[in-house]
């Protein structure tokens, strides 16, 4: 196996700059075949099959993120906008280029992560909280709080099966808008929910950017891109087409299908 | 390059309520629930014990024998629950490993210790029948904590290497389960060592090499009785006995540097 060559490097500096990416590459193996098990490993070596074939997600991405930006990275399904986020995040290793992270990240790549159906909703609560490192003592201060904000304060000792995914999604976004970090990573995390739900999530953007959070915010929702964004990057096939206004940026990717 | 092993507060939170759910999911739906944590291997227990010491006469020429082979099945299911959590856990656990980002060990280490805390309620009660059965304490109880310890970082090298396998090769997780069948018979657990000493002693000699069942007798010899065949009462040379202790280090050594190097791919792979 080739070994990875990028980096990512996590600093705590005074410069403005929050996230640096120099010449960004990702590929994936896709298996051809059944390639999973150790049989047809074996076959596929003896044979001289690799087995997979490469597929290029990023083809070197450049860019910076100041301190305070609010910046939505938009593009097609499978464009590499989520590949993007979760290398950004430190869960897929960079293939080459440099990534640099100043101050403390804090992503959703889905809202409700480690929630289990067979749980209790305040079990839930308490997982989904240390996920998010905060610890018990903390969950006990916030609890409360979560749950008046989530409206669902009856079903706190119900079993997460028995919630609706409305409801589900309702209690995770609860959760999560307590994270505070220096960067947030929003993964279309928002494109769920109800009428109600959606203006809740509204208020959350209105409120990260008066706070000069800086978040990046990879949406389909060109409304959104306009309202909030202070930038945008538009992404197609792995690479960069426009870096820029947010008014520019959507018009592009509207664009796209003509 | 950083040690990842340290337990930095975010990792223990983690570590602490990824064991918690993985002990509460484990026994979730039973009607006894946690009592099967205990009634689990006191049922093996009670099998074995009437198919061996009953129905074969194996053991009789041991002090406490039915405490003896509680305590024997006690560590053994405390090593396959150990091991076969802890390959599985990463693969188990995929969906945290797609979305967040955290040192993966810690979630092998959280599958382990749900096996530890099950291992230490059963040691409660091998020591209680132990006391009722007329085993006096002594301070060579005490040897049983570092035979234990070895134990454990004994499975849990195997948990980081085949762990970190089975991620791709998932055929790992049915090969450990027919193998740790055959391993069962080639450790002394059902069966004294002395029985096997009096026909061959090279084959008790070689048997006793293998770490699990130094363990296992070191631990025997510790709380039950000081008449268990170990290494260092057994084999000829002092020397020998470190054997088991080495084969053990080498595992977690080789287990974790694998597991470290192929970390890095889990998300992907998983």
């Amino acid at each position: 196996m080739k070994r990875p060559i990028g980096t990512r490097t996590e600093v705590n500096t005074n410069s403005d700059i929050a996230i640096s990416v120099v010449n960004l590459h990702k590929s994936f193996k896709l298996p051809t075949e059944q390639a999973f098990g150790l049989k047809q490993a074996i076959f596929n070596r003896l044979r001289g099959i690799k087995g997979y074939k490469e597929q290029k997600v990023l083809k070197g991405l450049t860019f910076n993120i100041k301190k305070g930006e609010f910046i939505g990275i938009v593009g097609r399904n499978g464009s590499g906008k989520s590949t993007l986020l979760k290398i950004l995040a430190g869960i897929y290793y960079p293939e080459k280029g440099e990534i640099t992270i100043n101050g403390t990240l804090v992503p959703f790549i889905e809202l409700g992560v480690g929630f289990n159906p067979e749980l209790t909703g305040r079990e839930n609560v308490y997982m989904n909280g240390a996920l998010l490192g905060f610890s018990n003592d903390e969950m006990d201060k916030m609890y409360d709080d979560i749950w008046d904000f989530a409206e669902l304060k009856d079903f706190q000792d119900q079993k997460l099966k028995n919630y609706s995914s409305g409801m589900q999604v309702r209690l995770a976004f609860s959760i999560a808008i307590r994270a505070k970090g220096d960067i947030l990573l929003l993964d279309e995390v928002l494109a769920v929910g109800d009428a109600a739900f959606q203006q809740k999530c509204t208020d959350y953007f209105a409120q990260l950017k008066n706070e000069d959070q800086t978040v990046i915010l990879v949406t389909h929702s060109m409304d959104n891109v306009r309202r909030f964004c202070d930038r945008a990057i538009l992404i197609d096939d792995g690479r960069i087409i426009i870096d820029g206004d947010p008014s520019t940026v959507a018009d592009a990717y509207t664009k796209l299908w003509q | 390059m950083s040690i990842p092993l340290v337990l930095n507060r975010k990792n223990r939170i983690l570590l602490a309520e990824l064991t918690k759910t993985d002990f509460k999911l484990r026994y979730q739906g039973s009607i006894l629930g946690y009592l099967w944590a205990l009634l689990r291997p006191l049922m093996m227990f009670a099998i074995l014990y009437i198919v061996f010491a009953k129905l074969l006469k194996i053991g009789s020429d041991i002090p406490h024998y039915p405490v003896y082979l509680l305590c024997g099945t006690t560590m053994w299911s405390f090593f396959t629950e150990c091991t076969s959590q802890g390959i599985q856990a990463i693969v188990n656990r995929g969906d945290l490993l797609r979305k967040i980002s955290f040192p993966k060990y810690i979630v092998v280490v959280s599958a382990t210790l749900t096996a530890v805390i099950n291992m230490l309620i059963n040691l409660v009660v091998v020591i209680i029948f132990a006391l009722i059965n007329g085993v006096t304490p002594t301070w060579s109880w005490l040897i049983a904590i570092p035979a234990i310890l070895q134990l454990y970082l004994l499975s849990l090298g195997i948990a980081f290497l085949l762990g970190s396998i089975n991620v791709k090769y998932r055929d790992i997780t049915s090969i450990w389960e027919v193998f740790i069948q055959a391993l069962f018979y080639a450790v002394p657990i059902i069966y004294p060592l002395s029985m096997v000493a009096s026909t061959s002693q090279l084959a008790a000699k070689i048997l006793l090499i293998n770490p699990l069942s130094q363990a296992i007798q070191d631990i025997r010899f510790g709380i039950i009785t000081h008449e268990t065949i170990t290494t260092w009462n057994y084999l000829d040379n002092i020397f020998f006995s470190f054997i088991p202790v080495c084969i053990t280090l080498t595992i977690l050594v080789i287990g974790a540097i694998t597991f470290r190097k192929k970390s890095k791919f889990f998300a992907e792979e998983v």
